[in-house]
């Protein structure tokens, strides 16, 4: 590329800023709001850096210790979801990529469609089922109704990933004799950490945020995060602090990945990039 | 030729490769075709019926395509399909412009570029419904800082962004650019890192200006990446609902009721199941038919 | 490359099981409500030393003590429902602090252990309807909404307490409950919940700015809208009134003017009717009392109106009692000490009416026969005069006139006898409880919102939503 002038690199130095203030201020906003005592919140002009910061908005939602319970549930069916997602999706993905028998190939646009449902359609058929299976209330009712669509993602994301893959080693361990099968799992599979690093990372951003499946399939004792925010959201007065506190614990999935699978992440997303 | 042959060449199949590819892809059909086909169904079906869920008889009267006519009938239905184009509309071309425009912007390999470009991951990784709550507060016109700001630069927001006919559903579409963009902007990124070099190095020994290499040479080795933002993020966009639940509920009148919210009401607040039922199979057959579109060209990209 | 890959996914595999089992080391929540109390061993009838002097409620009954102590061993009396569990739904209003107080103490008398849930007012309602409608008598207890009463009874989800009620009449001395409170949860002459407590629609004024122009507090409508514009200063940024302006929040507001006016939403036949020449009008003057309030106020839900007046944004503020001791506390507020409440106004020579709402609380009509004794049990118990004087000092909202009469309640919450007031001439019907309230609701909730912001007159606007009415009534 050719060099840029020293003009043109202060505005962009500029826009960087403008563009970090941007997408940083709420979350800065969300993050001082929960230091700050009720009354403070919404006082005008406002306090972005000197004002009276408390902790009492983090001891009140630890003490309740529904808190604990709300990050226990998240992780139970996040990490449910997303390791049965990824063992249904992977090899479902594989196949799909090498396949040649046309059925099989075109089965990944009925998951396609799967995923373009509005899902309150599906939510009261599903709710109905489980009261009949008596899985109301228990981790696996939102487990499976998750898992079916976050699934269907995955099998997407595996099928380009293994069209990119190279052929050419497994063609060779089939040459030295192995199955098929066992060329998918010790050659192809090795292969395409990375992908699946990318596409466990999807699954477990999208459950774990997920909150119109959790309201209507748990019970109180399975509620997850996203629901202990929306309790914090009462007719009467919204308790910032508390859901400030159960959002900082939402978000942390997500900080240590960008700070150490960053490019898992962004791989991720190249396979649709060249094959589609 | 003929059926000796067709039978053989499918038990080849069975037998060598495909028979694995079918077990590989069996446990996922199952499991789906177990969970979730009964639910389509189910909400195919009950379209063409009267069904109250709260209704302690639980009757359901066929209706046959009177669901149907029903919303295209209805002005509320035509209002929220117009709300629904605009907004997806709108964020998909600002967020793909944008989203692409971030990604050049930091796309080189040092350290402040990576340092921001983690930060990034972090509007998408809140809970949609916080992020509605927290722009709702920020938009808010007597407490909030956007208004406060305005103000001192003489800007009157009157009744606020969300408040405002007119304004309301920019004001979401804000709220979905801040939420949603980092997502293109590591798709681009991603295209961007897979680039080959070489044509850019030709356009540089014929003189080329960078606009014109990013026009002529960027943009049409994009093309698939593009392809496949356009995809995610429309059919994602069809189904935002946290955003809107939390900042307008619907509002100003029914301005910001899109298509999945209308959905929502009437199945989740007044359990009219047919009729939601109908609603969400219209939702799904255009975004169907978008998604058919999409994946043509995008077909075509790949011959 | 490939070293850096495997200490990735390590610590990310060690984290995350961290994090698991930190949370599943963590004490497992008891069944027994969240509540950290101190629970002393015979719960004192009579009133606690949190009570200050003055008026402002001690901030120690919102805080926190963070120690957990076992209630202790059962006494010798038999208790027949000892051991039963019962889960309760309960609204995220200010009494749920009075139920975390006093479910310990019930454990502890009773042996039955109800464990609370904490539900926003939308997820309250949509899992009380799943739970009804699939039969999985998920909570045995809720707390429903007065205006829910006729939706939850003609689907015969509650149980029908008249008969309970009459059989124990002697326990519950109906007749000091106010005439009023049992319109939460009545329908057709029955009763399927039983009253919790009231929230009267009082005006809350900021007493400082009134005394600085001269001002009484007003006493009708006319009167309240004259104020408003003299004490709205856009300049300084202090505006006459708060009110409601989007969604439910909206339509609720307008309905209580509606009622301030002497007028209904009902046609005589009782289907609604909200498009009547008088109910245009008040929709107007509705309207005209907007532009004594801040900008933003189209856009208000209860939050929001809130804010407006704890932050010291507007001179007077029409709302539920029971708000009434947020303005006292320093955390949230900005006005402690600078607010009271008077009797909301009525129009102009009407004969005086108080918008009067609140929560029931009901039992499960699917939940089995030893569940639902043992949830009447608890429900006589929290009407029972010695608790209801607790409840009331925890922000529970008054039953009984006997403990609003009673001198240790006065000192303590010195509105109290207002509040009688106002609940004496109550009117539990201006938001009608049919089983088709939501439609109505949402429909006023469009169109006032519309009318609000200008893309309707108050004529195009009712009639408009007349027309969703009758098109989604069934």
């Amino acid at each position: 590329m050719q060099r840029q002038s020293r003009l043109e690199k202060s505005f962009l130095a500029i826009l960087t800023v403008v563009v970090l203030l941007f997408f940083m201020i709420p979350l800065y906003w969300l993050l001082i709001t929960s230091l700050k005592y009720g009354r403070d919140a919404f006082a005008l002009p406002p306090q972005w850096a000197f004002f009276t910061p408390t902790l009492k908005n983090y001891t009140d939602a630890l003490a309740n210790s529904r808190s604990l319970m709300y990050i226990q549930n998240s992780l139970i069916i996040t990490t449910g979801t997303t390791l049965l997602s990824l063992a249904l999706g992977v090899p479902a993905g594989y196949a799909i990529a090498r396949t040649r028998w046309r059925l099989l190939n075109s089965s990944s646009f009925f998951f396609l469609i799967l995923l373009m449902v509005p899902p309150v359609a599906t939510l009261i058929p599903f709710y109905l089922v489980m009261r009949d299976l008596h899985l109301l209330g228990t981790y696996w009712a939102v487990i499976l109704l998750d898992t079916a669509f976050d699934a269907s993602f995955v099998v997407w994301m595996m099928r380009s990933y293994f069209l990119d893959v190279p052929q050419e080693m497994e063609e060779a361990a089939l040459v030295d004799g192995a199955s098929h099968f066992t060329a998918f799992l010790q050659v192809a599979l090795p292969l395409s950490i990375p992908g699946i690093i990318s596409s466990a990372l999807y699954c477990i951003i999208y459950s774990w945020n997920d909150f119109l499946f959790a309201l209507m399939l748990t019970s109180p004792k399975t509620k997850t995060i996203p629901l202990g925010i929306l309790a914090s959201f009462s007719a009467v007065d919204i308790s910032w602090g508390q859901m400030a506190t159960l959002s900082v614990f939402a978000i942390i999935p997500a900080v240590i990945i960008s700070l150490f699978l960053n490019r898992y992440f962004v791989q991720g997303l190249t396979m649709g990039a060249s094959k589609g | 030729m003929g059926l000796n042959n067709q039978l053989t060449r499918t038990y080849r199949r069975f037998m060598m490769g495909d028979g694995v590819y079918l077990w590989l892809l069996l446990p996922l059909l199952a499991f789906v075709a177990l969970i979730a086909l009964y639910p389509l169904a189910f909400s195919f079906g009950i379209s063409l019926f009267e069904y109250r869920l709260t209704d302690p008889n639980q009757t359901k009267t066929f209706v046959g395509l009177g669901n149907y006519l029903k919303a295209f009938a209805d002005p509320s239905i035509q209002g929220s399909l117009q709300a629904t184009f605009a907004f997806v509309i709108s964020t998909v071309v600002v967020e793909i412009a944008f989203g692409l425009g971030l990604a050049l912007l930091l796309s080189a390999e040092n350290f402040v570029s990576q340092f921001i470009r983690s930060f990034l991951l972090l509007p998408m990784a809140l809970p949609p419904l916080v992020i509605g709550l927290v722009w709702k507060a920020l938009y808010n016109v007597d407490f909030g800082v956007i208004a406060y700001y305005a103000k001192l630069i003489g800007w009157d927001m009157g009744h606020g962004a969300l408040a405002t006919p007119g304004w309301a559903l920019p004001a979401v579409v804000l709220v979905d650019v801040w939420e949603w963009t980092p997502l293109i902007m590591f798709i681009f990124l991603a295209g961007l890192k897979s680039l080959p070099t070489e044509p850019y190095e030709a356009a540089r020994v014929d003189g080329a200006s960078r606009w014109q290499s990013f026009i002529y040479l960027t943009l049409p080795l994009l093309r698939p990446t593009l392809l496949v933002a356009l995809l995610l993020r429309t059919m994602q966009s069809f189904k935002a609902f946290d955003i809107i639940y939390a900042t307008t509920a619907g509002g100003p009148g029914l301005e910001t009721t899109v298509l999945n919210y209308q959905i929502y009401k009437v199945g989740l607040v007044f359990f009219d199941m047919g009729y939601a039922s109908a609603l969400a199979n219209i939702l799904l057959f255009i975004v169907g038919l978008l998604s058919v579109i999409y994946v043509m060209v995008l077909e075509r990209q790949q011959l | 490359m490939k070293m850096k890959l495997r200490l990735a996914m390590w610590f990310s595999v060690l984290s995350v099981l961290s994090m698991v089992l930190a949370s599943c080391a963590a004490p497992t929540p008891a069944v027994v409500v969240q509540t950290q109390v101190v629970v002393q061993t015979q719960m004192v009838p009579q009133v606690q030393t949190q009570v200050v002097e003055k008026t402002v409620v001690v901030p120690q009954v919102q805080t926190q003590v963070v120690q957990v102590t076992a209630p202790p061993q059962p006494t010798q009396v038999t208790k027949p429902y000892d051991g039963v569990q019962l889960s309760m739904a309960s609204m995220t209003d200010q009494y749920i602090q009075a139920f975390r107080w006093l479910l310990p103490y019930f454990a502890q008398q009773t042996g039955i252990v109800i464990s609370i849930d904490e539900l926003g007012y939308v997820d309250l309602r949509q899992k009380l309807v799943a739970d009804f409608v699939a039969h999985t008598a998920q909570y045995d207890l809720m707390t429903t909404d007065i205006v829910w009463s006729g939706e939850f009874a003609a689907n015969k989800n509650t149980v029908d307490l008249t008969d309970l009620i009459a059989r124990d009449k002697a326990e519950i001395q109906p007749d000091d409950i106010l005439p009023v409170m049992w319109t939460e949860g009545e329908y057709q002459g029955r009763q399927f919940a039983f009253p919790l407590g009231g929230y009267a629609n009082v005006l809350n004024y900021r007493k400082d700015l009134f005394e600085a122009a001269g001002l009484q507090p007003p006493t009708t409508q006319e009167e309240m809208l004259a104020d408003a514009q003299k004490l709205t200063d856009a300049g300084k940024g202090v505006y006459g009134i708060a009110l409601l302006g989007a969604g439910s929040a909206g339509a609720q507001d307008f309905m209580v003017f509606v009622q301030q006016h002497g007028g209904t939403i009902l046609g005589a036949d009782g289907k609604p009717k909200v498009n009547t020449p008088e109910n245009v009008k008040t929709l107007e003057y509705f309207g005209s009392l907007f532009k004594y309030a801040p900008p933003g106020n189209a856009d208000y839900w209860w939050d929001q109106r809130e804010t407006a007046f704890k932050q010291g944004k507007v001179a007077m503020m029409e709302g539920w009692s029971i708000s009434r001791n947020d303005y006292e506390d320093p955390n949230i507020s900005q006005v402690v000490g600078k607010a009271d409440i008077t009797k909301a106004p009525v129009a102009q020579g009407m004969q005086p009416k108080y918008g009067f709402g609140g929560w029931g609380i009901a039992i499960n009509a699917d939940s089995d026969k030893k569940k639902q004794e043992a949830a009447w049990i608890f429900i006589k118990w929290l009407a029972s005069p010695e608790v209801q004087k607790e409840w009331v000092l925890h922000r529970g909202p008054p039953l009984r006139t006997s403990t609003m009469q009673d001198p240790a309640i006065v000192k303590a919450l010195p509105w109290m006898p207002k509040l009688l007031e106002s609940f004496q001439n109550g009117d539990g019907n201006y938001r009608p409880r049919i089983p088709q309230y939501s439609i109505i609701e949402d429909a006023l909730g469009t169109y006032v919102n519309s009318f609000l912001v200008g893309k309707d007159t108050a004529q195009s606007a009712l009639d408009k939503a007349q027309a969703q009415i009758e098109k989604n009534w069934k």
